[in-house]
């Protein structure tokens, strides 16, 4: 099936976002709001003995203090924080006890922030401490079963019998996503309603959730976020301070907002596990992989349910006849943590890439032509054909556009003009490709004016400029003159906008709107009338408008799974389908400079070839891929939490301290998309993008400072001390 | 938000008298980009604060004389690209462009620069009870011993206090033998900077040489000719917006190839600037290369006491300083 490439087009909300015109959550107006500020745990675990709230309430301007006697009743569900699953999470201020440090366990509200604050800090609470842990290391840390989760062949019989083996263990540490926009909810009443305005990749949530953790009608809800400021994963479920915001609204009968400060948001919201990683490679002498025996451990805490889930990509990446990659969870006393962008793939890919690095200078093979050697067009696991793969095709282009060529073999042998040590480094990825079920209602007046509400989320990654790609290309509309309502409950059923499956599920419901549309008018007009653009046609038509709604389920999913997008239920597909297994594919190339005094590491250049199925909107798909090497380099050489286990705390708790990449260290990022459409996924051809940007492009960078130094550092960040 | 009566002072001798009546929990303020910081971390809980960003009297910068002199209301930004500082003491305006970020230099003063209190992360996170401090509260113990102490200070520590001091700014001053000009209650003074950071002892809440209701002034820098081989080296965990690891401000009188005079003080190491004599008695009469500045740069960190995740802080520290002699001397004069 052919299909139109995009033309360049800019980002359809760029306007609006330069001029500010763009509302974040917490930026809306909502008249009598009231203002919240939480108390944070100040130890680790034990039990409440006392509050004292008379100083707090005496503060002028206080209207409130709640603790949790007043959230007592609040039901924990599965829509409960915990990262996922069927079983209920865990909801802070709910009884007189602390599971983290950090938690909040008490909620002030106030006329006015200054009062909410300074009536936080006036809260006297008297705790009852009681032993902890707080790192896998230490006592207490409770270690579940191993679990194998992908398997092929028999793993442990042929690494045994293959000629060459490698068996290295990698660290990640524990990052926290920290997205610009601050993590805030606000509860305000409109039209008899409840509208819980929270920055969300997943606004079904907040109807559904709320109401089913405060015992209400979920029909009483809505939940709006039409706007997200980086959300990254952080932003994908219910806060700990999101149903005991609404419930303070529902008890004060006024709209309350609360901004959780960065520093509270790192002892409460989600973040990236500490991990690690054993990966056992048998290979033959040619460099071809026998068999890999990945083993991950992972560090959650007491009550969620994230799993560490790490191989469902890895064992896709390259022929691998015997297969086995096993997790298991070890459980302390901390907040449930979460996906990260590319949860598991992230570091999975970090550490079976970096390994796969070793191999290929252990046995003298080229790190490029040892990926190559093991390319497959058929999944490892289940035997089924890829959709599309081209991996292979990624890795040439990308090392031609790179200069691979001029690597020279021996690590430490190459050097700039002025001396500094080069490397050069090459990572490949993979993410599943999902989707899910979307509405879309689309509506064409004959003024050429347009609107679209559909199903997904706009958290920058360009939702509207994919969705508009589409409406554009079927119907030739006016750009400029559409409105794309999306992100609120209230406009169309809302699905979860995570793992990578937003635009693949959202931009095909566009385009069946598009589509049904344009058959009306050949219905309404004829087929010859009804070409060129749709709002001439309609107007030449003498109607007003046209409007259709369409339901657009993911591959292969029944009708049945509209019930669930209109109960708000995660309703995914794939990446394994019925006729084959589906996954965007990326490879990066790395160029590091090493100072050989200060062992200073700098990344002048980075290539990334990207197979995302058909490209949407250039602009923002290649925005993704910068924004996903930027992460990477942050994980590899920058990030990470410093937790101080004698406190259960961690120490680097705001954005001057959590040391991320700043401009000055982000070098040259070359971003080339492949742009082949995979209609065996969807009528618009495409895949994700947004999480396979960063996977493999740590391992790149940090197999760059390998070959650069000839140092194997099987941590991140690597550190200057480390290559001292 | 903790209530605080606020002041803004006309003259000098105004805010000086206004600190009297306000008494201890007063605080001067100027560029703020340190105090509200603070501030809003609970760690600084003034009950006055008294503004003296308008003192036309503390603006000026001077480089026609015998001293280099700041008023120490200039601004970071300002003295950093001065061009008799750029092209006669790189070393200063290195030390001041590698600090903080544009928006923080365009705020902050090179006279409240000094006063920059210790990043050490117990000290600013630790308010409300969360980590013990001697700093922040004397008698309460130390976090950081014992601790996460990767940032801390390996030279002038103490059983108390272990915290680094930030600044990038008051090294390079320290390498030139700077004066501190004062006023206060009891008149004007100078001290020279050597004098004017404590070491923590067994009273790390007192910082510096300053007297209740005094105020910085200004700060006078002593001509010399090795201003022009002269550069700040930083060494951090980012190209930007990041304290020091390590630092070194160097600067070098070179005679026949060999170094005659040498200034060398470093940062992020020590508990407060640290000037390296040894090291620049070592380096006097050898040529300035980075095999012998590194023999003479080990030698500052002699005493040095590192904790468990610090030790590279000695030999990087060292690199540092090899690195920052080559550079400097380098330079033209």
């Amino acid at each position: 099936m052919s299909i139109e490439r995009n033309p360049d087009r800019p980002r359809i909300d760029a306007r609006e976002k330069v001029l500010g015109k763009a509302q974040f959550a917490a930026d809306r107006p909502v008249p009598g709001l009231l203002h919240a500020m939480t108390v944070p745990a100040a130890i680790a675990k034990g039990d409440i003995t006392a509050i004292d709230v008379e100083r707090a309430a005496g503060v002028p301007g206080v209207v409130r203090v709640f603790t949790w006697r007043d959230f007592a009743d609040i039901r924990e569900t599965p829509a409960t924080r915990g990262g996922g699953g069927d079983k209920p999470g865990y909801q802070p201020m709910k009884r007189p006890s602390v599971r983290h440090r950090g938690e909040p366990v008490a909620l002030v509200v106030a006329e006015t922030l200054e009062a909410a604050i300074e009536g936080a800090e006036a809260v006297s609470v008297r705790y009852r401490p009681s032993s902890f842990t707080a790192s896998r290391e230490q006592p207490g840390a409770e270690r579940e079963p191993v679990t194998v989760d992908h398997r092929a062949g028999d793993a442990p019989a042929a690494f045994a019998a293959a000629t060459s083996k490698l068996d290295v263990t990698y660290l990640h540490p524990q990052q926290h996503h920290n997205p610009i926009e601050m993590i805030s909810t606000t509860a305000a009443f409109v039209d008899g309603k409840i509208v819980v305005m929270e920055g969300t990749q997943n606004s079904a949530a907040f109807k559904f959730g709320i109401a089913g953790m405060l015992g209400q009608d979920p029909q009483s809800f809505e939940s709006s976020s039409p706007y997200v400021g980086g959300g990254f994963g952080q932003k994908n479920q219910l806060q700990q301070q999101s149903a005991l915001v609404v419930r303070a609204a529902m008890l004060l009968k006024r709209p309350v907002k609360l901004v959780m400060p960065r520093s509270q948001l790192f002892h409460t919201a989600t973040y990236r596990p500490l991990s690690r990683h054993r990966v056992q490679v048998g290979a033959g002498a040619d460099g071809k992989f026998e068999a890999v025996l990945y083993d991950i451990e992972q560090q959650n805490s007491r009550f969620d349910q994230f799993g560490a889930a790490a191989g469902e990509h890895v064992s896709r990446m390259y022929a691998t006849p015997n297969w086995r990659s096993t997790n298991q969870r070890v459980r302390v006393d901390v907040q449930a943590p979460a996906h990260q962008r590319a949860p598991q793939e992230h570091p999975s890919s970090y550490a079976t890439e970096c390994a796969y690095d070793e191999l290929a200078y252990a046995l003298g093979v080229d790190p490029l032509e040892l990926r190559v050697r093991n390319d497959t067009q058929h999944d490892p696991i289940t035997g089924k054909p890829f959709t599309s793969r081209n991996l292979a095709e990624c890795l040439r282009r990308g090392a031609a556009r790179f200069g691979w060529d001029r690597r020279k073999k021996e690590p430490g042998s190459m050097r700039t003009r002025d001396g500094m040590l080069v490397g050069f480094g090459v990572g490949a990825g993979a993410y599943k490709a999902s989707m899910s079920p979307a509405v879309a209602k689309l509506r064409v007046n004959a003024d050429g004016s347009s609107r679209l509400a559909i199903t997904g989320h706009e958290f920058g990654q360009g939702m509207r400029s994919a969705v508009a790609a589409e409406l554009i290309n079927v119907l030739d509309i006016d750009p400029n003159r559409l409105e794309i309502a999306l992100g609120d409950t209230s406009v169309a059923p809302q699905h979860i906008t995570v793992g990578s499956w937003g635009c693949a599920s959202s931009a095909p419901a566009a385009r069946a709107a598009a589509e049904l549309l344009r058959s009306k008018l050949v219905e309404l007009v004829g087929a010859g009338r009804a070409k060129g653009p749709v709002a001439s046609a309609i107007a030449r038509a003498r109607r007003p408008f046209l409007e259709v709604e369409v339901s657009q389920a993911g591959l292969e999913q029944p009708a049945t799974v509209f019930q669930r997008l209109n109960s708000g239920m995660p309703a995914p597909v794939g990446p394994e389908y019925k006729q084959f297994t589906a996954f965007s594919w990326i490879a990066h190339f790395a160029e590091v400079h090493v100072e050989p005094s200060t062992c200073r590491v700098r990344v002048p250049r980075v290539v990334s070839v990207c197979d995302c199925g058909r490209v949407l909107n250039h602009r923002t798909a290649q925005n993704q891929v910068r924004g996903g090497v930027v992460w990477a380099f942050g994980a590899a050489l920058r990030e990470s939490a410093e937790i101080d286990a004698r406190f259960g705390r961690i120490l680097n708790n705001d954005l001057a301290d959590y040391v991320l990449p700043v401009n000055a260290d982000i070098g040259e990022i070359d971003v080339e998309l492949l742009d082949v459409p995979d209609t065996n996924l969807n009528i618009s051809g495409a895949k994700g993008i947004g999480e396979v940007a960063m996977v493999g492009a740590t391992a790149a960078i940090v197999n760059a400072v390998y070959h650069a130094t000839g140092k194997r550092v099987r941590h991140v960040p690597i550190r200057i001390e480390d290559l001292l | 938000m903790r209530q605080f009566t606020y002041t803004r002072a006309r003259t000098t001798a105004e805010a000086v008298t206004a600190f009297g009546r306000a008494g201890r929990e007063a605080r001067y303020i100027a560029g703020g980009t340190s105090l509200y910081d603070l501030m809003k971390l609970g760690v600084e809980r003034p009950l006055h604060l008294i503004d003296i960003a308008d003192l036309d009297e503390m603006r000026h910068v001077d480089t026609a004389g015998e001293r280099l002199v700041f008023g120490a209301g200039a601004l970071m930004a300002d003295v950093a690209e001065n061009p008799v500082v750029r092209r006669d003491y790189p070393m200063l305006s290195e030390s001041l462009s590698k600090a903080a970020s544009q928006q923080l230099r365009n705020m902050a003063t090179v006279g409240g620069n000094l006063l920059q209190r210790t990043r050490c992360p117990y000290f600013r996170h630790g308010a409300g009870g969360i980590y013990p401090c001697n700093k922040r509260e004397p008698g309460s113990g130390c976090a950081a011993i014992g601790g996460l102490d990767r940032g801390q200070a390996v030279l002038g520590t103490s059983s108390a206090c272990t915290a680094v001091s930030p600044g990038d700014w008051p090294v390079a001053l320290t390498a030139l033998d700077a004066v501190v000009e004062l006023t206060g209650p009891a008149g004007p003074r100078s001290l020279p900077i050597a004098d004017f950071y404590l070491l923590p002892g067994s009273t790390p809440d007192r910082e510096f040489a300053m007297l209740p209701g005094e105020i910085i002034t200004g700060i006078a820098v002593p001509k010399t000719a090795a201003g022009r081989r002269s550069t700040y080296h930083k060494i951090r965990d980012r190209e930007s917006y990041a304290f020091a690891l390590t630092s070194a401000a160097v600067a070098l009188t070179i005679d026949g190839g060999r170094i005659r005079k040498a200034h060398v003080a470093i940062g992020g190491v020590g508990t407060r600037p640290w000037r390296a004599r040894q090291t620049e008695v070592l380096l006097e009469g050898r040529p300035p290369t980075r095999e012998a500045a590194l023999a003479a740069a080990h030698a500052a960190f002699a005493g040095a006491r590192p904790g468990k995740e610090n030790a590279f802080k000695l030999e990087l520290g060292a690199r540092t300083i090899a690195d920052a002699v080559v550079i400097a001397a380098e330079r033209k004069v």
